[in-house]
């Protein structure tokens, strides 16, 4: 199994403010899969997200990716398979502000020995004719494009997405939700979204459905759709 | 492939143009005026240690009542040096200065010719540089000396006088009413012998080792030249201040000027280290999203390093470039203009280059990699959720809800950018430091000048070569020699001691007491109070005496110890009735000239503090432009960081209705109460800084002393200072808040 992920546990607090965000969370995603995790705010997603991406420790359990425990290794080492292994999506674009759009693109692809092509991954987003523009001079959905392409240059084995579509709108959402299938039916990465849209669901292959910290669903989505058909 | 983030640096730049062009025009002054200052020192300390050998420059001088023998000079070579004739005559301009004109010098302390030529006849002269410069004599110029006019050929500098020191007891120089000059053989014999003072030069057939055996070596030449002839004065080079002095002045300002260019480099550093750290505070969600994409810290702090590296060393070439061009000449100027010092070729000092570039540069790479290093410290998550503090504060301070709603967001506000009011606080204490100087020192010395004037014994203490009766009225008998105060630690400096009429009407004290009284100043440099016990030496014989302090004296003039005439001729074992001098507030004309060794009046006692302000006129004002450039700078930087860093918070104000007006109230009167807060509450410690400062050079580098007193007026100036510059960036700032758009509060909201 490419990513497993076996009773994971994860508390905040101390002493009569502890509290458990993730109790015992069970799962298993094969390669390639898009998988969501979805579930209301406070169920502990981002959380589990932040643990997949090494950017949080867990108090129990672990996080396997190919067989390696993440928590076995150094900060050094972590920050190592993240450059090598990980793309980041957030809901915040966080792009350089005085660098432009290729540019921006162009820091993803430094982490790379191997990064796909900068002027491929601009026309398969839409941005090549906007490659020089900053991006105070871009809409939201065309920053958030630019974030995906400097996440997916270094062709990354798994890309964590964080509510991608959270601060845009409807349509430019569908097409943001495109882009990241594309992507997935493209380079082959395995997708892990979290999201709070229940829409959002029917474009996975896999749901993994959070509340309270407890893992209340997960399923293989039978019925998978394109993301332009979603409706919500 | 490179990393792309490095395309940021230039645009960086000019995005912010003009703040890293002040930092620049800062950084690139003080490494500039340090490094021209290094060059002309070192170059100058240089021509020094070359002189020895090229002018030949004496061992030791020593002077005599009476001319020696040949015999008497073979006796006293036999302590294996070499004597030479180094007679002169001191005569007075027709505007009462005093000229020491040696013959032409040929083989010892020879002559440097700066401008003109030297005299080749008689009733030609050669004046001394400096002198020459303060007094407005040009080459061509005749002056009367003696009654006698003579040309002036040309101007020198001899290798004996560097520092115009008349008399080696002195405290300080006086280039203005004392000078040297040289004549031809034939011109100075036209003086006439009786007029001449008894001088001789030596040279060690063998240098001795170091100073300590050069010491043990001077005492025996000492005591055995003043069993052959009494000695009037006896000096060897290493004592010399006319030599010495503005060698080790320069040295001294030396290491003065690389402790102020460290203070500034590291100010600067803070400047840096702050504006990174709110740069990081605004990209925190790229930080990290940077991290968590696989960006190490290393990479990071690399990144955020480059600026300020690039400024320091950029402005380190600059520096360095105007240093030994334009400032070399300035700052020797500054020497050239107190001493009489001989021409000097630069020397390119790999060590001046350490100091204004190796050593800036590695101050900002430590001070800002630490910053940085702590800052970039934290998570990736931390980064991501904006958690930037190390200890969250759950809650906001309460404040009480009776204080109104302005004053508390400005308290808030304070509060919020606390970290770069304290590095404003250190940049303003550090400016006013120098303010207190600037400023200071001209008023110190104006009211040291009338501190002594007001407390002079009287008009004229009339030193005699023999005892000789007087006339005038009022005209009082004293006795005078001087001894060494010879205490652990410091170096030996000379004490007047004076024997008075137990009836005096000159000075004020209660003579009935055991003891002696000290003057105030000997007092405060050493910490003598009454009852304490205080050893005199001879320099010469080396009797010691002890003496119990029974009161302190208000003299500032010089150090001095009083005592009545009955228990000085006690004391020294003199004859009933002995005396040295009068004191008289009438000039004594009706006593013989020649019998008159010395007249100390006003123009004396003031020496050192006209000589002070000739030497540091320019430079108080060039601290004073320092300390107001200094002032603007961080001032501007740090209240333009606030700006910046609340300008979401001054948008969202704006579309709720604030008129740039309100928004000033808020943003830039918070900023005005710190700033008005530290300019005047740092005074007082930046004026104690400085008094230690003071204290220290005082003890350690100077004979003599005068207190740093500074009147109100100083104060006043400094606060003026202060808040002017602060009035006049804050219309700046202003500006740059009226500039921050409304849509500003609109992006990136979550």
């Amino acid at each position: 199994m490419f990513l497993k992920i076996h009773n994971l546990q994860k508390f905040y607090g101390d002493g009569e403010n502890r509290i458990q965000v993730l109790k015992g969370i069970d799962a298993e995603i094969e390669k390639g899969e898009m998988c969501v995790l979805l579930g209301p705010s406070g169920s502990g997603k981002t959380t589990l997200l932040n643990i997949l991406g090494g950017i949080e420790t867990a108090e129990e359990g672990y996080v396997s990716i190919n067989g390696d425990k993440i928590k076995d290794m150094s900060e050094k080492n972590l920050t190592l398979y993240r450059r090598k292994h990980l793309g980041y999506i957030f809901q915040m674009y966080n792009l350089i502000p005085n660098l432009n759009i290729k540019e921006n693109i162009e820091v993803g692809a430094y982490l790379s020995d191997n990064p796909l092509d900068v002027d491929d991954i601009l026309k398969t987003l839409g941005l090549y004719e906007h490659r020089h523009k900053l991006p105070n001079q871009l809409s939201g959905g065309q920053q958030q494009r630019t974030a995906i392409g400097r996440a997916i240059v270094k062709n990354p084995d798994i890309l964590l997405c964080d509510e991608p579509t959270g601060a845009l709108d409807y349509k430019t959402s569908k097409e943001i939700l495109g882009l990241i299938q594309q992507i997935n039916e493209k380079y082959g990465s395995t997708v892990i979204m979290v999201t709070h849209n229940d829409a959002i669901k029917n474009m996975a292959d896999r749901v993994i459905k959070l509340r309270d910290g407890a893992v209340r669903k997960n399923y293989l989505n039978e019925q998978k759709i394109s993301a332009e058909m979603l409706e919500w | 492939m490179k990393c792309p983030l490095r395309k940021r640096l230039p645009r960086e730049l000019k995005s912010d143009f003009g703040k890293y062009a002040v930092i620049f025009i800062l950084m690139t002054l003080t490494i500039g005026f340090s490094s021209g200052f290094l060059v002309a020192t070192e170059s100058i300390s240089a021509s020094f240690d070359e002189g020895y050998e090229k002018y030949n420059i004496e061992n030791g001088n020593f002077e005599t009542y009476t001319e020696l023998t040949d015999e008497q000079i073979s006796e006293i070579e036999e302590n294996a040096i070499t004597v030479y004739n180094n007679n002169y005559v001191e005569a007075q301009t027709d505007d009462n200065k005093t000229i020491r004109i040696f013959a032409i010098r040929e083989e010892v302390n020879k002559v440097c010719l700066m401008e003109g030529k030297m005299p080749d006849k008689l009733d030609e002269i050669a004046l001394d540089r400096a002198f020459s410069n303060n007094n407005d004599i040009s080459v061509g110029d005749s002056i009367v000396i003696s009654g006698k006019e003579k040309k002036v050929t040309g101007f020198v500098a001899l290798s004996d006088y560097s520092s115009l020191f008349s008399d080696n007891s002195e405290t300080m120089f006086d280039a203005t009413a004392f000078s040297v000059a040289v004549v031809t053989k034939a011109e100075l014999e036209s003086f006439g012998e009786d007029n001449y003072h008894y001088s001789y030069s030596w040279l060690y057939d063998n240098e001795p080792e170091d100073e300590a055996a050069e010491k043990e070596v001077s005492d025996e030449l000492l005591t055995k030249i003043n069993s052959i002839s009494p000695l009037v004065s006896f000096t060897p080079r290493y004592l010399n201040q006319a030599i010495n002095y503005a060698r080790d002045d320069t040295s001294g300002d030396a290491t003065i000027m690389a402790v102020l260019l460290y203070i500034m480099i590291a100010i600067m550093a803070f400047v840096f280290a702050v504006t990174i750290s709110n740069t990081i505070t605004k990209e925190a969600g790229t930080i990290g999203t940077l991290r968590a994409s696989g960006y190490t810290k290393a990479e990071l702090i690399r990144h955020y390093l480059a600026m300020p590296i690039i400024v320091t060393l950029i402005s380190a070439v600059v520096g360095n470039i105007s240093g030994y061009t334009i400032f070399r000449v300035m700052c020797a100027a500054m020497y050239y203009n107190s001493y009489s010092l001989t021409t000097y070729v630069t020397h390119w000092s790999a060590s001046a280059f350490l100091k204004t570039t190796v050593v800036p540069i590695a101050i900002m790479l430590v001070i800002t990699l630490g910053v940085l290093a702590r800052k970039l410290s934290l998570s990736p998550l931390s980064f991501l959720r904006h958690e930037l503090k190390r200890h969250q504060r759950k809650k906001a301070f309460k404040l009480n809800t009776k204080i109104p709603i302005f004053t508390r967001f400005r308290i808030r506000i304070i509060f919020q950018n606390i970290a770069n009011y304290i590095t404003l606080l250190v940049g303003i204490i550090f400016a006013n430091v120098l303010l207190v100087f600037g400023l200071g020192l001209p008023d110190v010395l104006d009211n040291y000048q009338d501190d002594i004037t007001s407390n002079m014994i009287a008009e004229y203490q009339y030193i005699l070569k023999a005892p000789v009766e007087t006339e005038v009225e009022g005209a009082e008998k004293f006795s005078l020699q001087s001894l060494e105060n010879t205490l652990e630690g410091y170096e030996n400096e000379e004490v007047s001691v004076y024997g008075i009429d137990a009836d005096s009407e000159y000075i004020d004290a209660d003579f009935s007491a055991e003891g002696i009284y000290i003057s105030d100043g000997l007092a405060e440099k050493y910490s003598y109070k009454k009852g304490d016990s205080i050893t005199l030496s001879d320099k010469y014989s080396k009797d010691s005496y002890e003496f119990k302090i029974a009161g302190i004296y208000k003299y500032p003039s010089s150090f001095a110890v009083f005592m009545d005439n009955e228990s000085y001729i006690s004391t020294f074992d003199l004859e009933d009735g002995y005396y040295t001098g009068y004191f008289s507030n009438e000039s004594l004309d009706d006593i013989d000239e020649s019998l008159i060794a010395t007249v100390i009046d006003k123009q004396e006692l003031t020496k050192i503090s006209r000589q002070l302000d000739v030497s540091m006129g320019d430079l108080m004002y060039m601290v004073d432009a320092f300390a107001i450039i200094i002032f603007a700078v961080i001032i501007f930087l740090l209240s333009k960081i606030i700006v910046e860093k609340n300008a979401s918070s001054i948008s969202m104000t704006k579309i709720l209705g604030y008129t740039n007006r309100e928004i000033n109230r808020l943003y830039t009167t918070a900023t005005t109460i710190v700033v008005v807060i530290c300019l005047i509450g740092t005074i007082p410690l930046s004026t104690y800084l400085m008094k230690l400062f003071f204290a220290y050079m005082m003890k350690t580098q100077m004979t003599g002393w005068f207190p740093l007193n500074l009147s109100a007026t100083v104060y006043v100036k400094m606060a003026a200072i202060g808040l002017i510059t602060y009035f006049i960036v804050s219309l700046l700032q202003r500006k740059k808040i009226a500039r921050v758009p409304l849509g500003e509060a609109l992006k990136n909201a979550e």
